[in-house]
């Protein structure tokens, strides 16, 4: 089974919560972190260079430093620029997700109806990974 | 008549020397009479030879006496030893008794002179030939005025014949053709041969003859020395031409009329290009009096008119009659005839060819219209001012559509840019309702999302039976639910700051802040936080009470809601900058960096986590909208760790109402 080395950004505490111990039971993820925001990230990034994760699972609508301004400070700079970051948010509508990976995202999810339930989610997220490699 | 002279010397010597000869000493007698004649007479032997000169002989030749005699004849000419000559003329001499002949000689000194020589023979009673009396005159004067004579004749008679433009001829008295030049060859065809002899009337057509026409011409020329006419005339081959003829009596120095001179030209070809000059110009006349689009007209030096079309009369409203010989001054108006602008007009023309301007000038009927004038100066062959010409358009139409089409095209810009406000503001609005989506679809699920869960987590505890995590579940529940209906509120907050119209009271600012820290009381409390309130200058604001409520109290809630566990300080200053009320609240909050400075009034967005600073992340968005229906400003400075300034003006453009949506 593939692993991935993976870093989770999600301002709210309780789904963060949840999401993580998915992630962590699924089995096939290294959680590296978990951030509030993008700048908790950058400042992690920047703090730890040789700790490079395979991919960055963002929310998409935070305070401070939101899911677009991770993917654009991935994307433009070399050092991270192989980094895959994958957008996750609520919202289905459409031009939202085409803005996402129109800036570089390498997919858009939509969250599972409540927090507490990430399983399928994992699940899903793993098998487009595994696509992508 | 030189001959005549020679006759009766040669008789004064031959046949007329019996009387001397008898009376007196004939040698003696002989001497005197040869040496006291004026002209150079030699003996010659029959050969030729000279046996005696006389005084003159020596000082026609320039030889003394001794030095001739002996000599040939021929020693007297360029070839002193042309014998031949001298033998052929002396047989002659012999033969006819005397002989004439002219030729040049040379003096001594070399001089030449043209030599008229007699030569006689000299007999006995018996008939005996002696030799030859030889009588030598210098004749060269003579030789060359005649020659001058004859080569001034040649000449003139060469020009004459030579002339190919006019037919000029000699008649008789009576009329006969007596000379024939080229020209008149080739006007009327006929050679020298056919007409020297003829009378002149053969270039008359048959009226002319039968009221004997040439024969009066004659008679007027004869009377009054000229006769002048144009008329038509007769080639040989029959055709007409229309000839301008001069003829003129001819006298001699005795005044006696010895014929006539006739000089005739073919005016055909002349009439021909002015009758083209006429139809030319002809053309121009009536093009010009046709056009009726514009006043073409000339005017004389004076600035008189001369000539008036069509156009000019449709444009000014006068006739033709009405106009000619007046001064163009008639249709300037009072002040520019007062001004002399008439003349100054026409001395730019004069100075510079050319006068162009654009003015009032009046109708007949005292209207004005419009004018577009150009003065030209017009000027002969020679160069002389003769005139000058004015070509006036009526462009009051034009004004008046070009004035119609401005204020039309100001109207237009005046609509595109109200639909350009619109435009904005509808982009705006559009904005507005894609943020308003994202918020449904986001913002406002979370929180539903968060209740969701814990519902759910409840749910799954107490079927376990598990209580113990209930009551965490429960409140953060709560909390979520009151998130939700904040924003909820928020979100109705900021779509009600653009909707209808703001009233337009003035409020005392006292009062107004007044009212908004009561309204924070609790908050201020909680937090132990001072507000400072700096008056500059200004008493009243003008505006919608409760947004302005809500503008100072979002703005002075922030100040004292991002603290780092600092005790809030806040500054409120206000002023007039350039007549514009301004407000700045100063915080000694967290501040924030310059990228997060441009997205703050971005509604929803928050910059800090929600737990740590509670809000919808709607507080500056709604004060933004606020500023800008009151037409002013809201911007921020701001420092990490220091604080922020925020700071907003009002009514920069002046107090007005916004009303951009009922004007159109």
């Amino acid at each position: 089974m593939k692993h991935y080395k993976l870093i989770l950004v999600e301002n709210d505490d309780d789904e963060r919560f949840f999401m993580k111990e998915e992630f962590e039971a699924f089995g096939a993820f290294e959680i590296l972190g978990d951030f509030i925001n993008g700048d908790t990230l950058v400042e992690y990034l920047e703090a730890n260079p040789s700790a490079k994760p395979d991919i960055i699972l963002s929310d998409l609508n935070m305070p401070g430093k939101n899911g677009y301004d991770i993917i654009s400070f991935i994307k433009s700079d070399p050092q991270y620029a192989r980094i895959r970051v994958v957008i996750t948010s609520t919202s289905s509508v459409v031009s939202v997700r085409e803005k996402c990976m129109a800036m570089g995202a390498s997919d858009y999810l939509i969250k599972p109806e409540i927090f507490v339930d990430y399983g399928a989610y994992v699940r899903e997220f793993y098998q487009k990974m595994e696509k992508l490699d | 008549m030189s001959f005549g002279r020679v006759l009766r010397f040669a008789g004064l010597v031959h046949s007329g020397l019996p009387f001397i000869i008898i009376t007196i000493d004939m040698s003696q007698m002989q001497a005197i009479l040869l040496e006291s004649l004026p002209d150079a007479v030699f003996q010659l032997d029959n050969f030729g030879n000279i046996q005696y000169c006389n005084a003159a002989a020596t000082v026609l030749t320039g030889y003394a006496q001794n030095e001739l005699l002996g000599k040939p004849v021929s020693y007297l000419t360029p070839n002193q030893v042309d014998n031949f000559k001298t033998t052929y003329e002396l047989n002659l001499a012999t033969t006819n008794g005397i002989l004439a002949v002219n030729g040049w000689h040379l003096t001594k000194e070399g001089r030449k002179y043209w030599g008229e020589v007699t030569y006689s023979t000299i007999r006995q009673a018996s008939g005996e030939q002696l030799g030859f009396a030889c009588i030598i005159r210098d004749i060269t004067e003579r030789k060359n005025e005649e020659n001058a004579l004859i080569e001034n004749e040649e000449r003139f008679r060469l020009l004459v014949e030579g002339v190919q433009d006019y037919s000029i001829y000699m008649l008789d008295v009576d009329g006969n053709i007596v000379t024939w030049n080229e020209g008149g060859q080739q006007l009327t065809g006929y050679l020298s041969s056919e007409v020297i002899g003829k009378h002149f009337s053969i270039f008359y057509n048959p009226n002319d003859l039968l009221a004997e026409k040439p024969a009066r011409e004659l008679e007027t020329a004869k009377r009054t020395g000229r006769y002048d006419e144009e008329g038509w005339r007769v080639k040989k081959n029959g055709s007409v031409f229309w000839a301008s003829i001069a003829l003129t009596a001819v006298y001699n120095r005795e005044n006696k009329l010895i014929g006539f001179s006739k000089v005739t030209k073919d005016l055909t070809e002349q009439n021909r290009e002015e009758a083209a000059l006429r139809q030319s110009e002809e053309r121009y006349r009536l093009l010009v009096e046709q056009v009726i689009d514009y006043g073409i007209f000339m005017m004389d030096d004076k600035g008189r008119i001369a000539s008036w079309n069509e156009g000019a009369k449709r444009i000014k409203g006068y006739d033709h009659k009405d106009v000619i010989g007046k001064y163009f001054s008639l249709f300037y108006p009072e002040e520019e005839i007062f001004n002399n602008k008439p003349a100054y007009e026409l001395k730019i023309a004069r100075r510079h060819g050319k006068y162009e301007e654009e003015g009032w000038r009046i109708r007949k009927d005292g209207s004005r219209f419009w004018a577009n004038v150009v003065i030209t100066a017009v000027y002969n062959a020679d160069r002389v001012l003769v005139g000058f010409s004015k070509v006036t358009r009526d462009l009051t139409e034009r004004k008046k559509a070009e004035q119609a089409e401005r204020e039309i095209s100001g109207k237009y810009r005046q609509i595109a840019r109200e639909l350009e406000t619109i435009n904005a503001e509808l982009s705006r609005t559009n904005n507005d309702l894609e943020q308003f989506t994202s918020i449904v679809s986001h913002d406002l699920q979370e929180p539903l999302r968060t209740v969701k869960s814990f519902l759910h987590l409840i749910t799954d505890r107490v079927e376990k039976g598990k209580f113990d995590e209930l009551h965490v579940f429960v409140s953060k529940s709560v909390i979520a639910a009151n998130r939700m209906k904040e924003l909820i509120e928020n979100v109705l907050n900021y779509s009600q700051v653009n909707k209808g119209q703001i009233s337009m009271n003035s409020w005392p600012i006292d009062e107004l802040l007044e009212h908004v820290t009561q309204n924070l009381k609790g908050t201020l409390d909680a937090t132990g936080a001072t507000i400072y309130i700096e008056k500059e200058a200004g008493e009243v604001v003008k505006g919608d009470k409760i947004q302005l409520t809500q503008l100072f109290q979002n703005l002075l809630s922030n100040a004292i809601k991002f603290t780092n566990g600092e005790k809030p300080f806040v500054r409120l200053r206000y002023g007039l900058e350039n007549g514009t009320l301004r407000f700045s609240i100063t915080d000694n909050g967290i501040g924030m960096d310059a990228a997060s400075t441009k997205m703050i009034f971005d509604p929803f967005r928050r910059l800090h986590n929600a737990r740590n600073y509670p809000g919808a992340g709607m507080g500056l968005a709604i004060c933004k909208k606020v500023v800008e229906r009151h037409q002013g400003r809201l911007w921020v400075e701001s420092e990490p760790g220091v604080g922020s300034t925020f700071h907003f003006t009002l009514w920069e453009t002046g107090p007005k109402p916004s009303t951009t949506h009922e004007t159109l």
